[in-house]
């Protein structure tokens, strides 16, 4: 049993840490323009076929497929964010039904250009196999791991150690004290898009070699990671990050006392309580009349 | 084998030769147009494009040297095929179209199994008798529908000759993954009826469709101490399953389903990663049987690939279809082309068909075996034993 726990540990960490990066470039999103951008699931599929067609069509080389499907989704998600989302600025429910098209739009966009069917991306390290005792696993579970961890050191030195990350807070905080001191917020609500698209970007690109790219990749990322910004609390980004990974933790250990369909039930039911007992988020700020 | 028609994979040998000559043997006296159910588009494409592969290769054939023979005419044989995409409201549909408007005698085809039994029922009101040929839920033949005949081996049968692999073997306690619907938890059931009490379940999971990450099973099955997991599940689930029990240093036997038996499921892994996995087959297209030679070489000159059982048993329903016209002496009345399917005996590519008194047909199953050069051997029935490159 302390095996297969050890096991479940290490899967949920590498699963919980792809939930991460879809969180944290919706919370960014949401923290910055009160943005809550369902489509972001198709940014992360987009990555992962983006990521495919550089390997095989481009590149043939990983990390350099990686940073070229992380620059053309930050461009995309700049233009989203100008052409859709600056527009819709003063309703957010005009945006959540603006965000659900987005993600038809693309999604029959993908169909049509690579077709249907699943994708593989057969890589050195989704078939080279790291051993653990009695357990292994490829080596792209450690890379998941290890780029995650990276990425969101990066995020937390830019968002506490450079002008621009420090301009990035003040917008989140107050927008018009922002633009009353000199901060560009038009700029800034860009570079969150761009920033929170190459997240989205690297996730999918690098689970897609891990299991297949296909049209709806993103969906189940998604669901999880809007869980875990509830978990963690609306527009926090620390929150995201234990969010995600608490999330796929316990979905992979549970399985090993219920049965595995009941997965999703269980990490549906832990936002159901924490939306009831504490709406508010483990790292969110409780705000007048929230309950 | 009725003398007026050329029958089931002789068929093939004419053709061949016919295929030299610059026209038919003689021109047709009218056309008979068959009626064609299938997923052309969506997700479950590639597999209904086997099943009109082979339909259109029993046309090809048929219409080479001469047309069908019935009641002293030859036909020149037509399809009228209707995308249905494995959806059950598109396949009424096209059945309703096909009885009121094209007016087809008989119809053949159907990929998916809630769309059969959405079909089933617009086949009795219109007495034009249906065909399936890859649908393999049980049920669908328990209605007692006289119109609905089904020409493939169904989920027990095929499960009965798995069951006694395992058996044989000794492999328990045995594992399960399966799709989360009625196919999965259907074929489950299925399997732990036919194993006998010495075989006990180690573990039992379930995945939705789209689901890709199986490491939850995995961690269970190794959990379990169970020696063998049985996928039961599509060719893309089932490959990604595979690779992530190998990955995970699972040592299990693997037993998998007739998606799994073809080179295309080869193409997504690779050898060492199926070698000693063994699976369910309704048709082991390299077989050294002269049926199943003659249609796998015509397969591939055709198509340009190795042919697969949906084709197989498609194939053998064009001729079926057309057997029992030829036998009725109709390529109209429906109620009477229905009685002659009923009684009807023959010899097709898949092996011998003929239909019970429910309708269903019990064409032969093999279990293949993975080999370690990715060719696959056939261990079961021991009457049809090859080596490996045989199955």
């Amino acid at each position: 049993m302390l095996t297969a726990l050890i096991e479940q540990v290490i899967n949920g960490t590498m699963i919980g840490a792809i939930y991460v990066l879809v969180a944290l470039g919706m919370v960014l999103i949401f923290g910055v323009m009160q943005v809550l951008n369902l489509a972001h699931g198709v940014l992360f599929m987009l990555g992962g076929y983006l990521c495919h067609f550089a390997f095989f069509k481009l590149t043939g080389s990983y990390p350099a497929s990686i940073a070229l499907a992380m620059l053309v989704l930050a461009v995309l998600a700049m233009a989203l964010e100008r052409a859709v989302f600056r527009p819709l600025r003063d309703s957010m429910q005009m945006q959540i039904v603006a965000s659900l098209g987005l993600i038809l739009v693309l999604q029959n966009s993908v169909v049509a250009i690579w077709g249907p069917n699943a994708l593989q991306m057969r890589i050195p390290t989704a078939e080279a196999i790291v051993r653990l005792g009695p357990l292994s696993f490829t080596q792209q579970h450690v890379i998941i791991i290890g780029a995650v961890a990276a990425t969101v050191t990066l995020l937390y030195l830019f968002l506490t150690r450079s002008r621009l990350g420090t301009a990035m807070r003040a917008t989140s905080q107050n927008a018009d004290a922002a633009r009353v001191v000199g901060i560009d917020t038009n700029r800034i609500f860009l570079l969150t898009f761009a920033i929170a698209g190459a997240l989205a970007a690297l996730g999918g690109a690098l689970l897609g070699p891990l299991f297949l790219i296909f049209p709806q990749m993103g969906d189940l990322p998604l669901l999880k990671a809007l869980t875990a910004i509830v978990l963690g609390g609306m527009g926090s980004v620390p929150g995201a990050v234990i969010g995600g990974l608490a999330i796929g933790i316990v979905e992979s250990v549970s399985t090993l006392f219920i049965p595995t369909d009941f997965r999703d039930t269980v990490v549906f039911g832990l936002l159901i309580l924490t939306l009831l007992i504490r709406p508010w988020g483990l790292f969110g700020v409780r705000v007048r009349g929230e309950a | 084998m009725s003398a007026s028609h050329c029958g089931l994979y002789r068929c093939l040998l004419a053709a061949a030769v016919a295929a030299g000559l610059a026209a038919s043997a003689h021109a047709a006296d009218g056309t008979v147009t068959l009626g064609i159910v299938t997923a052309q588009t969506g997700p479950l494409a590639a597999p209904g494009k086997f099943q009109m592969n082979g339909f259109q290769l029993a046309v090809d054939a048929i219409n080479k040297v001469g047309g069908a023979k019935i009641a002293g005419k030859s036909y020149e044989v037509k399809l009228k095929v209707y995308d249905t995409r494995c959806n059950a409201a598109e396949g009424a549909s096209a059945m309703q179209r096909l009885a009121t408007i094209d007016k087809t005698p008989v119809v053949l085809g159907e990929l998916c199994s809630p769309v059969a039994a959405a079909e089933a029922p617009i086949a009795s009101d219109f007495d034009m008798p249906l065909i399936i040929t890859v649908p393999t839920a049980p049920n669908l033949t328990e209605q007692g529908n006289p119109y609905f005949f089904r020409i493939n081996a169904e989920n027990n049968q095929l499960t009965k000759a798995l069951a006694e692999y395992v058996a044989a073997r000794n492999l328990s306690p045995l594992a399960f993954i399966a799709w989360n619907n009625d196919a999965g938890r259907g074929g489950v059931n299925g399997m732990r009826a036919e194993l006998p009490k010495s075989i006990t379940p180690g573990y039992v999971g379930y995945f939705n469709v789209g689901e890709v990450d199986f490491s939850s099973h995995v961690a269970n099955i190794r959990n379990s101490g169970a020696k063998a997991v049985m996928l039961l599940m599509d060719e893309e689930p089932g490959a990604l399953a595979i690779k992530q029990i190998r990955d995970a240093g699972l040592n299990v036997d693997l037993i998998g389903t007739l998606a799994m038996g073809s080179n295309r499921f080869l193409d997504r892994l690779n050898a060492k990663y199926l070698s000693g996995m063994a699976q369910y087959n309704a048709f082991p297209p390299n077989l050294p049987t002269p049926r199943i030679k003659a249609f796998n070489d015509a397969y591939k000159a055709r198509f340009g690939e190795e042919s697969h059982g949906f084709a197989a048993q498609s194939y053998d329903a064009v001729n079926v279809a057309l057997e029992a016209m030829a036998k009725a002496g109709t390529v109209t009345d429906g109620k009477k082309i229905r009685d002659a399917l009923a009684g009807l005996s023959t010899e097709g590519v898949i092996g011998a068909i003929k239909f019970d008194a429910k309708n269903q047909a019990s064409p032969p199953v093999y279990i293949t075996q993975w080999c370690d050069n990715g060719t696959r051997s056939v261990v079961f029935p021991e009457a049809y034993r090859a080596d490996c490159g045989g199955g």
